[in-house]
């Protein structure tokens, strides 16, 4: 033992690095913050020490390459033992660390903890947080399938929406014209240096601060932050009701730190790999490009914008809601910090987390995006045969070969795009179905070059067929119990 | 000593000043080759020829294929871009962009409805690529052609976006 | 302090999930192959008929609105290279679209053939008509006033008087149901029925007594001479034609 410290004094005199990394393990922290609700952030750090060692790792068999980047991870999946394991723990790694940043910054703002003097612990939180989902983009990237390569063509054209200089803008983040090898080069630069680079540097300024600031205290209702009193206030506490960081306060970081790990050790055992999907040619057009979780709520919120909004919110939305989150310390750097007492921090924090969590809700289900194959994929449901007359019949097959099923569902089944039609009938009346048809509107193409007049009389029939039973289609007041349509059926002759 | 305080100040400004200029000098280099792949005098767009006319039966929209005139040794498959040719009455053609309009998603042709429909937020265009329904702002992104030697030829280089569709005429202008 | 003596048992656990791993037996470990096919690639018959086919002809190939394409008579009555035809360039003057990609459509020629041997292989049965001489598949159209008398002993006790629908089926004369169906899909379906609703084939519309090849193209040709020049127009329900 007397050796062993011997060996330490004799390093210590030349490294010097002892007496700081005593003074951080045993600088007191309040009590109240050695608590379960302080264990995120350290836990999101030891997820990017995970990400660095499985990204080294993968990098010794992926190609960043146009032509080879799919195959590698092919051979990563198959070929390399454990590879696929490892490329599960790196996206698994991926998932969680989101989610924690998520929740740490959440649980940061509910504490208070951004207020003086930690103002500048929060912007670099920002800072990580976007740095963190740049990561998780760029790797998206980097698995470069169908999704990925469609996924550029989409940022693509986010970018050339940006007036003036949106061509060169285009060429840049594309490295040449179109989406091939300098693309995926550069997402490679990105993803494994320089936003690892940066990411790394802001954690150990992000870290230091905590350190040098001392760690929040548990927020008390009633205990204001004024800029005069805080640092003795804090000070006085730390001595009089503080401990020493190790161990009183670690214990817990590290047993929640193992939990998380080992929860994306599982995952990846059990869920496996994320892709990589189809193979990025971009001639296979039976493509229908789906972000990863953490972005479907920016695919949503592209399909649900009205188009006049568009533009302008994806261009300024972005450097609005940035400038915000950097300016909250800022704007209420003082008073109150338990969110006993914030209720509109609350009520802030409830309403984000709950539209980003129906607009990921609805990403998942996409019911603005048609069903490709629904036109020849998805059977007619037979109650909606049965008993139909041979007109009505070939009715059904117009809807079907017309594609109609790819934007509108029958049983359930289709397209969510318009509405189901299941009960059409019972809302149109024979005239307005042919409208409907004929001229479109309501965000439906007009069919009326496409169809034949037995096609359209065809449909029309099947549709007025589509209503519960025992209610009674809808008819034209003026000519209410005369049937409209020549329907074949056998009742009506 | 005060010479001696102001002979130091001085001397620092020529370090600073002489390590800034080394630093506009490395800049020159970095800047331009970072911004290498911004397009100049239209580098980017060619003549590619998307095979034989038969290829194209008269009333009909097929699927054709390019490979990109500016590309690299190791792009593979990605560098092979498909476009939609629809010809009219055998002389006149239109060459659509397989990008929709709204966000770049590959749209598909569906020779029944006489339609292209996006599949990522539910496009909708007409046989002559103008806009049916749902969120793109314009009509298909359509190529200028030419024919040569029996082969049908098309002005293209870039993955069109609303910015980069130089090579690419709104829908209604004739070639 | 006790947690620190928790973490040692976290280590075997690990263990266990490399040595799992080790095994290969892992739930999350990738099938063999890419995750998704290169849809060129695909070349299951069920997966083929299910994305392409069932829309229309019913899921197993029966039960939709279009042709019951899992009938074993139709299938014995009709050959591969037909069907493949079929398939491939769709049926003219028909709802029936172009499948290869040779006429605009999506599929191989390998897969237009894997879909056609999945059939036969799937709901054909050989030896169904073993000892009767079926009707040929395609023939030119008979006399459509001698259809008209087929038309009376064969089809009105089920489809009424004039074709108009009856008791027990529906109007097959209407202009716009025969504006969208070839003469052939007339023929195949006098030959063939539509077994599971209950429209018998050409042997039993009247029982023991088959139908002919020359009955069956007569009757064809008096359907098809009911099709009207300009199916479907005007739009029944247009105030013009109900005010007269």
């Amino acid at each position: 033992m007397k050796r062993l410290q011997k060996i330490f004094e004799w390093l210590d005199q030349r490294l010097k690095i002892g007496a700081a990394v005593r003074e951080a393990m045993y600088h007191r922290v309040p009590r109240s913050s050695g608590s379960w609700f302080y264990v995120f952030g350290s836990s999101a750090f030891l997820l990017l020490l995970l990400q660095v060692v499985t990204g080294i790792l993968l990098a010794l068999v992926y190609v960043p390459s146009a032509s080879q980047a799919w195959n590698s991870l092919q051979v990563l999946n198959h070929d390399i033992t454990l590879g696929w394991y490892l490329r599960a723990v790196h996206g698994w790694g991926s998932n969680f660390m989101v989610a924690l940043v998520l929740i740490h910054m959440m649980q940061v703002f509910l504490f208070g903890a951004y207020k003086y003097p930690r103002e500048f612990n929060w912007v670099t939180g920002v800072f990580l947080l976007l740095f963190t989902l740049g990561m998780a983009f760029t790797g998206q990237v980097l698995r470069f399938d169908q999704d990925a390569y469609w996924g550029l063509g989409i940022g693509a054209s986010i970018t050339g929406r940006v007036p003036l200089i949106g061509a060169p803008l285009v060429h840049l983040l594309l490295g040449g014209p179109i989406i091939a090898s300098d693309t995926l080069s550069r997402f490679f630069d990105l993803h494994v240096f320089i936003i690892p680079a940066l990411l790394l540097g802001l954690v150990g300024i992000h870290l230091l601060m905590v350190l040098k600031l001392g760690i929040n205290e548990w927020p008390m209702p009633g205990r204001l932050v004024r800029r005069e009193t805080y640092l003795k206030e804090y000070e006085d506490l730390v001595q009089r009701d503080g401990v020493p960081f190790v161990p009183d306060a670690i214990w817990k970081d590290m047993v929640f730190g193992a939990m998380i790990l080992g929860s994306v050790l599982v995952c990846a055992a059990v869920f496996g790999p994320f892709g990589p999907r189809g193979v990025p040619d971009p001639t296979i057009i039976q493509a229908a490009p789906r972000p990863d979780f953490f972005f479907l709520w920016i695919f949503a919120l592209l399909a649900l914008l009205p188009p006049y909004m568009e533009t302008p919110l994806i261009l300024i939305g972005p450097i609005v809601v940035i400038a915000l989150l950097l300016l909250v310390p800022f704007l209420s750097g003082e008073g109150e910090k338990s969110w006993r007492r914030r209720p509109v921090s609350v009520l802030t924090v409830l309403v984000v987390a709950v539209t980003l969590g129906a607009l990921t809700r609805f990403g998942q289900e996409a019911p603005w995006s048609p069903v490709m194959n629904g036109w020849s994929g998805l059977p007619v449901p037979a109650q909606y045969l049965k008993g139909r007359s041979a007109l009505q019949r070939q009715g059904a097959i117009v809807f079907q070969e017309k594609q109609c099923r790819n934007c509108h569902s029958l049983g359930g089944e289709g397209g969510k795009r318009g509405p189901a039609l299941d009960s059409v009938a019972t809302r149109l009346t024979p005239d307005e179905l042919i409208r409907q048809v004929l001229q479109g509107g309501g965000n439906m193409p007009a069919y009326g070059h496409n169809l034949s007049p037995a096609e359209v009389t065809a449909l029309v029939s099947f549709l007025d067929t589509l209503h519960p039973p025992g209610v009674r289609p809808a008819r034209d007041f003026a000519e209410k119990g005369l049937p409209l349509l020549d329907t074949g059926h056998p009742a009506k002759h | 000593m005060t010479e001696n305080v102001s002979r130091r100040a001085a001397l620092l400004k020529l370090g600073v000043l002489l390590n800034a200029l080394v630093a506009v000098i490395l800049a020159i280099p970095v800047v331009g080759y970072l911004f290498s792949a911004v397009e100049r005098k239209h580098r980017y767009t060619g003549w590619v020829s998307l095979g034989p006319l038969a290829e194209f039966p008269a009333g009909q929209t097929r699927l054709a294929k390019f490979t990109n005139p500016q590309r690299r040794p190791w792009d593979g498959k990605t560098a092979d871009i498909p476009c939609w040719v629809r010809n009219i009455d055998t002389q006149t053609f239109q060459v659509f962009a397989i990008n929709c309009t709204h966000l770049g998603c590959p749209v598909r042709w569906f020779p029944q409805s006489q339609l292209f429909m996006c599949p990522c937020h539910g496009g909708v265009y007409y046989a002559d690529g103008a806009r049916a329904a749902g969120p793109p702002p314009r009509g298909l992104f359509q190529y200028r052609y030419r024919i040569q030697k029996g082969q049908l030829m098309i002005k293209a280089g870039e993955l069109p976006t609303l910015a980069t569709c130089g090579a690419i005429e709104p829908i209604g202008e004739k070639s | 302090m006790t947690c620190w003596r928790r973490l040692p048992a976290l280590l075997p656990a690990l263990f266990l999930i490399l040595a799992m791993a080790g095994c290969s037996s892992l739930p999350g470990r990738p099938g063999l192959g890419p995750e998704v096919q290169r849809p060129s690639d695909v070349m299951n018959f069920g997966v083929l008929y299910k994305q392409n086919c069932s829309g229309c002809h019913g899921p197993e190939g029966r039960g939709g609105p279009a042709f019951p394409l899992a009938d074993p008579v139709y299938l014995s009555i009709v050959n591969d290279a037909t069907l493949r035809t079929i398939t491939a360039q769709g049926v003219p003057n028909s709802l029936m679209p172009a499948f290869a990609r040779s006429a605009g459509g999506m599929l191989t020629d390998q897969q237009i053939d894997a879909i056609v041997e999945g059939m036969r292989k799937n709901w054909a049965k050989p030896g169904i008509l073993a000892g009767v001489t079926p009707p040929p598949y395609s023939a030119p159209l008979g006399d459509p006033k001698r259809g008209t008398q087929v038309y009376q002993t064969f089809c009105q006790s089920c489809h009424g008087p004039g074709g108009k629908g009856g008791a027990k089926a529906s109007s097959i004369v209407d202009g716009s149901y025969l504006g969208l169906v070839s003469d052939q899909e007339l023929r195949t379906d006098v030959i063939c029925g539509w077994p599971h609703l209950g429209a018998p084939d050409w042997r039993s519309d009247v029982p023991g007594h088959p139908m002919t090849a020359q009955e069956i193209a007569d009757v064809v040709a008096y359907l098809a001479a009911q099709r009207p020049k300009f199916p479907g127009r005007p739009y029944p329900g247009q105030p013009s034609r109900r005010r007269k």
